[in-house]
């Protein structure tokens, strides 16, 4: 259907219009309570990107929770009576709230030391007891307290720092979204010790929880301030009521119905499409903006406003409908990006201005043909006073005259600009951390930086060591051999052979499961069957006895001298591994002494050494470290900054001195933990942006060929939005501002709103100059109503990112500055260059005629 | 004390003829302390010695196993009294030839040794906590040894159709992870069959269930145990196999001497 009928339809049926909008928005409106919050960075990867697998494997095979961290900050000393006191009674506290995982709490008062004791006959003990109980009553014990962690590798400077100044305490909880509940509950609890200690509860999952309550006042607040942002500056510039209702109509309209789509089809609302809102009303209303400054232009007392709106919107559809498309496109760009978030945010804002754009076509015109003639009258004052010379019109002409005289300077400026904008761009250093997404005086990043100051560090990467050994096809076939001489019927020999045939071709065969079912057979087997079964189980015996990698002490001296070349980097502020768990206990099973503190000579000392840590209090710890079939294991990296370029540079120093010093064969190493996957969907970013843009910046350079039928206004319309792009990256090079998500998503937002003001100064450049025949001219007529109407769009959807700023979270402030300043240049950008170039072109011809 | 057994032995005799005897004998017990006693002769005293091999099987929250195999020796200096006790590893490989060395005193700390061939070392391992896990399993020690029942408080709560149900309090709260817990004791056995323990909330954190029993040289015998964590729901198997009773091993069997060089014979 054209669109001078659906225009007809509208004018003539407004109701069907408005009872349309209203069943939409009122539809999505219903669905805004089912709103699910997700504030995961983790969901920045899709569920099935292998990092993020290997991460949650990770987590799976080494009983890995998410942590709040509870830190006690003395100024002096924490090793006193009083201090030691608060961290057992809160601890005893803690273990009482629901949802946290007892048996894996890290705190002075649960965890174990291992000591030797000595006989009155001077015969030496080991010894498994709490580490504290109950709290020392006097200083001398707290000074033995002290004296006991500093042997304990494990502890120290984990749960206590360094500098003797800060305990800390690990809460593990059994889903990241009780944080914020649990810290609440700690956060009160802390208040009711009297302490002259300062308590700080930080980890991701308090943060991410935090954030997630600090968006939805983000979105309840920044959005509605929006909006009335917005709503002041229309009546600004028109002062008619009725009139600059139906653009906020249209905005509310767009706004209402996209966040229902997106909650009502499922999706979770991630700090990427909480944003939609605010993007979406600004943008929604400037073509309504176009329309009723066109309006307010054209119509005359006593014109018949059908009429009006008629020949307005012949006029503007085609630059309307191109604007929306190349800014939806824009944004639709963002789908081609491997981060789910950022995809949904392009998606729904993509859809959101081509929903912006329908409305404004069918709702705006049916609107104002139901003015009455009282509202329609009040419209002359408007139309003079935005006629009359303000200061903006006066500003307007002269930048006009400047750019058309002094185009050559303009061009050379331009030029040098560009220039300077690609060393900048040269200089755009990547890095990204989320608890840096919080203002700096937040309580989260002030614990955060408190406790890294005293403690090895609070953010985690987990180095996975892995043994690829499989059985050798002999073993196998022999083993299979000896089963098939089995007579025995039995409940038993039926789950020995499913066993096999589910497991013959998995990476590990001769495993315990294995075992446990050869040896469960051995009791009901036939007396016939005793030898070949004491053959089997001896064979399985062997290979799962060989398969332990992690026993194997040349594997851990090679990972423990890793994890020392790793301090002395002084990147990482701890490791800990199982070769810490393992010299501990050697030490404290000989001598006690520095000397011991050794990994012993042989696999079988490892295993006895291991099978000793299990007969304390939490014999769970080990398995932090390695996997039960001895096949994996776990370095944990304590890191003091989570900035990704820090995690980076971690990750490929491993990767240097692993080809310096190989790893025995068949052991393989990867990367897992929160730090880690921040630099894998950071990488995908990078890379997808470039894609998304370079993409949209080809269709759009297509659609804008196809616009003006030529290729010069094509290149032309590409140019404001190629420099303004490339100018504020150029900034952001200089300034030093740290390529992060939000920078990254903006390169989009930049491409689809720029194009607006070529595409409308291009299009009214060509019909003025059709109109009036000369260039000059119609230049000069363009900086009067067209350049304004340029103009006030520019700063309306400036003013309406604004809010923005007054956020408490770092990534919608970025957003805020940068679109204001986006707006701003790409406006100033289109008014001076189009009108130099153009100029430049003409002339140039001219000299090639004469 | 042999007087106790002896009338136990006969009660069981009567009790595989008829049932209605069953009820006659079994005349319900009100003195705690008797019962206590009876529970613990009838699960950790039974004969004068005895040789069982165990088989533990971990089982974590994932469903992973381990595996532990190991072969106890036992022998009472006198019922209800101190115990030698010998615990000999043989699975898994690695740490085969690993050896427990126990002498379980009622009045007193127990000694505890341990041989680990590997490292060719014998430590003594220190008195104090008892309630460390038994390598790695929801064992602990004491649940292996037997919990001395002076630790404890008994009342008898309730008496069942089959069952003395107990409550204990510890007489030392610091020293356990529980504030008290709860066992029904099979009233014709006299083994425990359930024992619930509680945190100082009165939620349950742990759990043990006997799963088989059998008649062994005339003692009703455990075959299969079970220790769960609540918390989490992993658990520890214990079976037993080869049971035997009243095999006459000597004292000097229980010397250290049996660390490095296990008394092969006894073992078989």
């Amino acid at each position: 259907m054209p669109y001078t009928r659906i225009l007809q339809l509208a004018i003539t049926k407004p109701k069907w219009v408005y009872t349309i909008v209203s069943v939409l928005a009122l539809v999505s409106l219903l669905m805004m309570p089912l709103i699910q919050i997700d504030t995961d960075p983790e969901n920045m990867l899709s569920k099935d990107a292998p990092a993020r697998v290997f991460h949650n494997q990770t987590k799976t095979d080494f009983f890995m929770q998410d942590m709040i961290v509870v830190g006690l900050v003395s100024k002096t000393n924490i090793f006193t009576p009083q201090t030691l006191k608060a961290i057992e009674t809160l601890t005893t506290k803690i273990l009482t709230i629901d949802g946290v995982i007892d048996e894996d709490l890290l705190s002075l008062s649960v965890v174990d030391n291992i000591t030797q004791e000595v006989s009155e006959t001077g015969e030496k003990s080991i010894r498994f007891q709490y580490l504290m109980k109950k709290a020392p009553s006097t200083d001398h014990a707290s000074n033995d307290l002290q004296d006991a962690i500093k042997r304990l590798p494990m502890l120290n400077n984990t749960l206590v720092s360094g500098d003797n100044k800060a305990i800390a305490i690990y809460v593990p909880i059994k889903s990241k979204d009780m944080s914020y509940d649990i810290a609440q509950q700690i956060r009160a609890y802390t208040s009711n010790i009297s302490t002259d200690a300062d308590f700080h509860i930080t980890g991701l999952p308090v943060a991410e929880d935090q954030f997630g309550y600090e968006m939805f006042v983000q979105m309840g607040v920044a959005a509605p301030l929006a909006g009335l942002a917005i709503f002041v500056l229309l009546w600004y510039f028109f002062r008619n009521l009725p009139l600059i209702i139906a653009p906020m109509i249209v905005a509310m309209a767009t706004v209402v119905i996209i966040m229902g789509s997106l909650i009502g089809l499922g999706f979770t609302v991630h700090i990427m499409s909480s944003m939609i809102a605010i993007f979406l009303m600004p943008i929604a209303v400037v073509d309504s903006v176009h329309i009723l400054s066109e309006f307010a232009d054209r119509f005359k007392q006593g014109d018949d406003a059908k009429n009006t709106v008629k020949k307005v919107m012949s006029h503007l559809y085609t630059p309307m409908l191109f604007t929306s498309i190349t800014s939806a496109v824009g944004f639709y760009s963002l789908m081609l990006t491997p981060i789910p978030p950022v995809k949904i945010f392009g998606a729904f804002i993509g859809t959101g201005i081509l929903l912006a754009f329908t409305l404004t076509i069918t709702f705006i015109p049916a609107y104002i043909s139901r003015m009455t003639p009282q509202a329609l009258g009040r419209l002359q004052q408007a139309v003079q006073r935005m006629e009359a010379k303000g200061k903006l019109a006066l500003v307007l002409e002269k930048l006009g005259g400047f750019s058309v005289s002094n185009s050559k300077f303009i061009m050379i400026g331009f030029v040098v600009a560009f220039a300077l904008s690609i060393q900048g761009i040269s200089k755009i250093e990547i890095n990204d951390n989320p608890v840096n997404w919080f203002k700096a005086n937040h309580e989260i990043r002030v614990a955060d930086k408190v406790l890294n100051s005293h403690f090895a560090g609070t953010y985690d990467a987990w180095l996975v060591f892995k043994s690829n050994n499989k059985a050798s096809d002999e073993t196998l076939l022999a083993f299979n051999q000896l089963v098939g001489q089995l007579s025995t019927q039995s409940q038993e020999l039926n789950s020995l052979k499913s066993y096999i045939e589910q497991s013959t071709h998995s990476m590990s065969f001769f495993t315990q499961e294995l075992i446990v079912l050869l040896d469960d057979l051995s009791f009901s087997a036939l007396e016939s069957d005793e030898e070949t079964l004491e053959t089997l189980i001896q064979l399985a015996d062997k290979e799962f006895n060989n398969s332990k990698a992690f026993l194997n002490p040349e594997l851990l001296t090679w990972m423990d001298e890793l994890q020392s070349a790793l301090i002395a980097t002084g990147m990482v502020g701890k490791v800990n591994g199982l070769p810490d768990i393992v010299k501990t206990v050697n030490r404290e099973l000989r001598s006690g002494e520095q000397s011991d503190f050794i990994i012993p000579s042989s696999s079988n000392a490892v295993a006895q050494t291991l099978l000793q840590y299990q007969s304390s209090h939490r014999p769970q710890d080990l398995w932090h470290f390695v996997t039960k079939n001895y096949q994996q294991s776990l370095l944990w990296l304590q890191m003091t900054s989570g900035d990704n370029q820090h995690t980076t540079k971690v990750v490929e120093w491993v990767d240097g001195y692993v080809s310096k010093h190989p790893l025995p064969d068949g052991i393989t190493y990867d990367w897992a933990g929160k730090s880690y996957l921040n630099i894998v969907w950071q990488d995908a970013m990078v890379s997808g942006m470039v894609d998304s843009l370079m993409s949209s910046f080809v269709i759009v350079f297509l659609m804008m060929v196809l616009l003006f039928r030529s290729i010069k206004y094509g290149v032309l319309a590409m140019l404001p939005l190629t420099f303004t792009i490339t100018m504020i990256y150029g900034l952001i090079g200089w300034v030093g501002k740290a390529y992060d998500m939000p920078i990254a998503v903006l390169s989009a937002l930049t491409l689809g709103l720029s194009i607006d003001f070529a595409i409308h100064f291009l299009q009214r450049v060509r019909e003025l100059e059709k109109e009036t025949q000369s260039l000059t001219t119609a230049l000069s007529l363009m900086f009067n109503e067209p350049a304004r109407a340029i103009s006030r769009n520019a700063i309306v959807v400036a003013i309406g990112f604004t809010p923005l700023l007054l956020s408490p979270l770092m990534p919608y402030i970025t957003v805020g500055v940068f679109l204001a300043s986006i707006m701003a240049l790409s406006a100033i950008v289109t008014l001076v260059l189009l009108p130099a170039l153009m100029t430049t072109f003409s002339a140039n011809k001219a000299t090639a005629v004469s | 004390m042999t007087f106790i057994k002896n009338v136990r032995n006969a009660l069981i005799i009567l009790s595989s003829l008829t049932l209605f005897q069953i009820t006659v004998f079994a005349s319900d017990l009100t003195d705690v302390t008797n019962i206590v006693n009876k529970a613990n002769m009838a699960s950790y005293y039974s004969g004068e010695d005895g040789r069982a091999q165990a088989r533990m099987i971990i089982v974590d929250t994932q469903g992973n196993k381990q595996m532990r195999q190991f072969t106890i020796l036992r022998k009472d200096q006198e019922d209800l009294g101190n115990q030698y006790m010998l615990v000999f590893f043989s699975r898994p490989t690695d740490v085969k030839g690993t050896v427990f060395r126990v002498t379980k005193k009622v009045n007193n700390d127990d000694d505890r040794w341990l041989y680990l061939p590997a490292l060719d070392l014998v430590k003594r391992i220190s008195a104090g906590d008892k309630r460390t896990s038994f390598v790695g399993s929801h064992f602990y020690y004491e649940d292996v040894s037997g919990r001395n029942p002076q630790e404890d408080t008994f009342t008898l709560v309730n008496t069942t159709h089959d069952s003395y149900i107990l409550s204990a309090k510890p007489k030392k709260p610091d020293t356990v992870e529980f504030a008290h817990y709860k066992i029904v004791i099979n009233k014709q056995t006299f083994i425990p069959m359930e024992v619930n323990y509680y945190n100082a909330q009165g939620d349950e954190i742990r759990k043990m269930e006997v799963l088989k029993t059998k008649e062994v040289d005339g003692f009703t015998t455990v075959l299969h145990s079970k220790i769960t964590q609540i918390s989490d729901g992993s658990y520890t198997e214990m079976q037993f196999r080869k049971v035997k009773y009243n095999l006459g091993i000597p004292n000097s069997v229980f010397s250290e001497r049996s660390l490095r060089t296990p008394p092969k014979s006894w073992l078989k």
